[in-house]
């Protein structure tokens, strides 16, 4: 985590999303494409209101 | 998303339904559409607009006209006539039909703007179709309306995406279109997540977890209320900023009409001189004729009168001065001053009686006399009025001229001036150093915030640590902390590729500017997109870089890089691999259609713009007139068109104003005059 904050405050110029991705492990891998593709998907809808379908995500990857 | 055809039903000058395919390949990207000034170029560009959103441009005008006219004058009264435009297209992996249609009764002579219905229906992998139930959402979730401007655009307003103010839309927009947009809601969106998981550590995770859980919820209301107070006082940054720009930009102006304003007052106090000059001459000039003017007309009097008496003195008719008195004296005396005695009736009595009666004329003649005498006075007098007169002329004449040459000169000097919005400097320079004293004080307190921010998001990271290492025996609060520990996780992870992402995209975005600006343009001048997406040219000036005032031209250029360079990009990422995960290979393709697809621009920037759009661009609508498509433009993207069109216009002038075009070696109708009716086709030719 320590390592992660670090990154993102001081040497964000220097590394890629790919770096990011790597750092993190498979069930915030996941969560993190879900989350990008139910964002992604409502894009269009100003006003959604994600938490639901958001928190439905999480408890599908951590049950 | 890449169109595969159009078609128009009655849609403005397109009577009857008319059809053009668009489907192209990614070696001949390019359709080529020629049409005459008001064939209809425009009304084909708008007719995309209108079925993906319902909307046309601002230029357009009548926009309740949907129904082509004739259609409309000849539907009987009662009777509806049918408006629509279907685009058929393809977007990652699906096709679509998109239908826009209404059906528009007539109630009167008028149109009404139509209420039109929009449709959409996906082709399924078995070849079924399937209605999409919000059709408009998805659209706009295929393409978003403020991110269509950069792909369905008029050539000669595009220069607008690069004017100063217009970067902050700009920027807006390209965040969607460069997927920074999902990331930021999804950074809004998971804390509200992480506070629905965590309200079951504060109720089960026992008295340690639920006092640090507190502290946290606390702590990151603090960082909410935080962030917003800091979101209000950066957009007023954003204004003062813009405000303090557009002062600046008035003091310039003001600085540089200044030598105009100062010319155009001299000339002012010197044009009202002239003017009274003028008057003051023309003034002598009224006042020479109602005074002495008469003396113009005494010539041929004077002469002849001085000629009458001349002949009367040679006659001896005049005589000389003879006083009355003295003749009365002569004849009361009865003697004569040469001694001959004057009797009454006598010859010489009769002889000085004759005297007498002529000194009667004694007063006659001595104004006979005067007048005489002034004759020679007249004369000169007259020359004199004829020199004063015609002093008086040359006069008026000179302040004349003087007069016309200083209103020419004013009315150049007011010329340059109209478009300087000038008020006073010193109100200018106080407001500029007020919004200076303000602009300080709304970063002072952004610095404040900043870092109130920053401790706030340190205090959570301990918080966090201390939560994760606090005893938590009850398993719905033990599961409760794993998720938020996973949403943390990936929050931060999404704030990391925030940043990383904003900073790719617009490095890569001004660095691709910078390559298409370059093929393009034959200065040396080079486009830098700063981190606020504000567009500006740099020239190198013996080692210094000075911006460079954009012209419309330059301008036009700009933006077309612009959009060729996003157009590319939105590709380019969508090929990587992201964070979404593998998408369609079409992802991050939107076709380019251009109304009077060159602007102003000269022929070489023609022909440089049409090569780098048809390499950019996946799919590449062009909409031009002869005069700007053929030669050049036509020569660069023949080897790239899939397909050619003319919008043939038929008008029922009589005039003789048929036109052909010659494309690809054959000749076709460009206009047709004495048409039936006013309207337009498409013709297909390739």
């Amino acid at each position: 985590m320590d390592r992660q904050d670090e990154g993102a405050r001081m040497t964000t110029a220097r590394r890629t999303e790919r770096d990011v991705l790597q750092e993190l492990t498979a069930e915030e891998q996941q969560l993190l494409k879900r989350v990008l593709e139910i964002e992604r998907a409502k894009l269009h809808v100003k006003a959604a209101d994600l938490t639901d379908e958001l928190l439905s995500s999480v408890k599908a990857i951590l049950p | 998303m890449r169109i595969n055809s159009i078609a128009l039903t009655n849609f403005r000058q397109f009577s009857g339904t008319q059809m053009f395919e668009l489907r192209s390949s990614s070696l001949k990207p390019v359709s080529l559409i020629f049409g005459a000034n008001g064939a209809g170029k425009t009304t084909l560009l708008n007719a995309f607009t209108w079925a993906l959103y319902g909307t046309m441009s601002d230029d357009v005008e009548e926009q309740h006209r949907m129904v082509t006219d004739i259609v409309w004058r000849t539907l009987p009264m009662g009777r509806a006539a049918e408006l629509a435009v279907e685009v058929r297209f393809d977007h990652e992996g699906h096709d679509y039909r998109l239908r826009r249609s209404a059906e528009v009764r007539k109630q009167s002579d008028e149109q009404q703007k139509p209420s039109a219905e929009v449709q959409l229906w996906q082709t399924m992998a078995d070849g079924s179709s399937e209605a999409v139930g919000a059709p408009q959402e998805r659209i706009h979730s295929i393409l978003p309306r403020g991110v269509s401007r950069f792909f369905f655009f008029n050539g000669e307003r595009i220069e607008k995406l690069v004017q100063k103010g217009a970067y902050a839309e700009v920027q807006q927009d390209i965040r969607m279109l460069l997927d920074l947009e999902q990331v930021e809601r999804a950074l809004e969106h998971l804390p509200k997540v992480d506070r629905r998981l965590t309200a079951d550590i504060k109720k089960h995770g026992g008295e340690r977890a639920s006092e640090i859980q507190t502290a946290i919820d606390d702590q990151r209301d603090r960082e909410t209320s935080t962030r917003d107070e800091l979101k209000v006082f950066e957009g007023d940054l954003a204004t003062l900023t813009e405000e303090r720009e557009s002062v600046t930009d008035l003091l310039r102006q003001h600085a540089g009409a200044a030598p105009i304003q100062k010319e155009r007052e001299r000339v002012e106090k010197e044009l009202a001189d002239a003017r009274a000059q003028e008057r003051t001459a023309r003034g002598e000039r009224a006042s020479l004729v109602a005074t002495r003017g008469f003396l113009a007309f005494t010539d041929e009097l004077a002469a002849h009168t001085a000629e009458k008496a001349a002949v009367l003195y040679q006659k001896g008719a005049l005589p000389a001065p003879l006083k009355r008195e003295f003749v009365d004296q002569l004849l009361e005396n009865g003697r004569c001053i040469c001694g001959t005695m004057l009797v009454p009736g006598t010859p010489p009595w009769h002889q000085v009686t004759d005297w007498r009666q002529r000194s009667v004329l004694q007063m006659v003649e001595t104004v006979w006399q005067q007048l005489s005498g002034q004759i020679t006075q007249l004369s000169s007098a007259r020359q004199e009025l004829h020199a004063s007169l015609q002093a008086a002329v040359k006069r008026i004449t000179t302040e004349r001229e003087r007069v016309t040459r200083l209103e020419e000169i004013m009315s150049e000097l007011d010329g340059q001036l109209k478009d300087s919005r000038l008020e006073d400097v010193q109100q200018l320079e106080s407001k500029r150093r007020d919004l200076g004293v303000r602009i300080g004080a709304k970063l002072g307190r952004i610095g404040v915030l900043r870092n109130a921010l920053e401790h706030a998001q340190r205090e959570i990271e301990q918080k966090n640590a201390e939560r994760s290492k606090a005893e938590v025996t009850d398993e719905l609060a033990a599961k409760a902390r794993a998720r938020s520990d996973l949403v943390q996780s990936v929050r931060r992870a999404l704030e990391e590729i925030l940043a990383i992402r904003k900073e790719d995209m617009r490095s890569r975005l001004d660095a691709k500017l910078k390559n298409v600006f370059a093929k393009i343009t034959i200065k040396r001048y080079v486009p830098r997109l700063s981190p606020e997406f504000e567009l500006a040219l740099y020239q190198d000036v013996n080692g210094v870089e000075l911006a460079v005032p954009k012209s419309t031209g330059e301008n036009q250029i700009l933006s077309l890089s612009f959009v060729a360079a996003v157009s590319e990009l939105a590709r380019e990422i969508r090929a990587e691999r992201r964070a979404e995960g593998e998408l369609p290979g079409d992802a991050g393709t939107y076709p380019i259609v251009m109304d009077a697809a060159f602007g102003s621009l000269d022929q070489n920037y023609q022909r440089e713009v049409s090569h780098a759009l048809a390499q950019m661009a996946p799919q590449l609508v062009v909409l031009v007139s002869k005069s700007q498509g053929l030669g050049h433009v036509v020569g660069e993207l023949t080897p790239y068109v899939s397909h050619l069109g003319v919008i043939v216009t038929h008008t029922t002038s009589t005039a003789d104003a048929s036109e052909d075009i010659e494309l690809d070696g054959a000749t076709y109708p460009y206009i047709r005059s004495s048409a039936e009716t006013d309207h337009a086709e498409l013709k297909v030719i390739k």
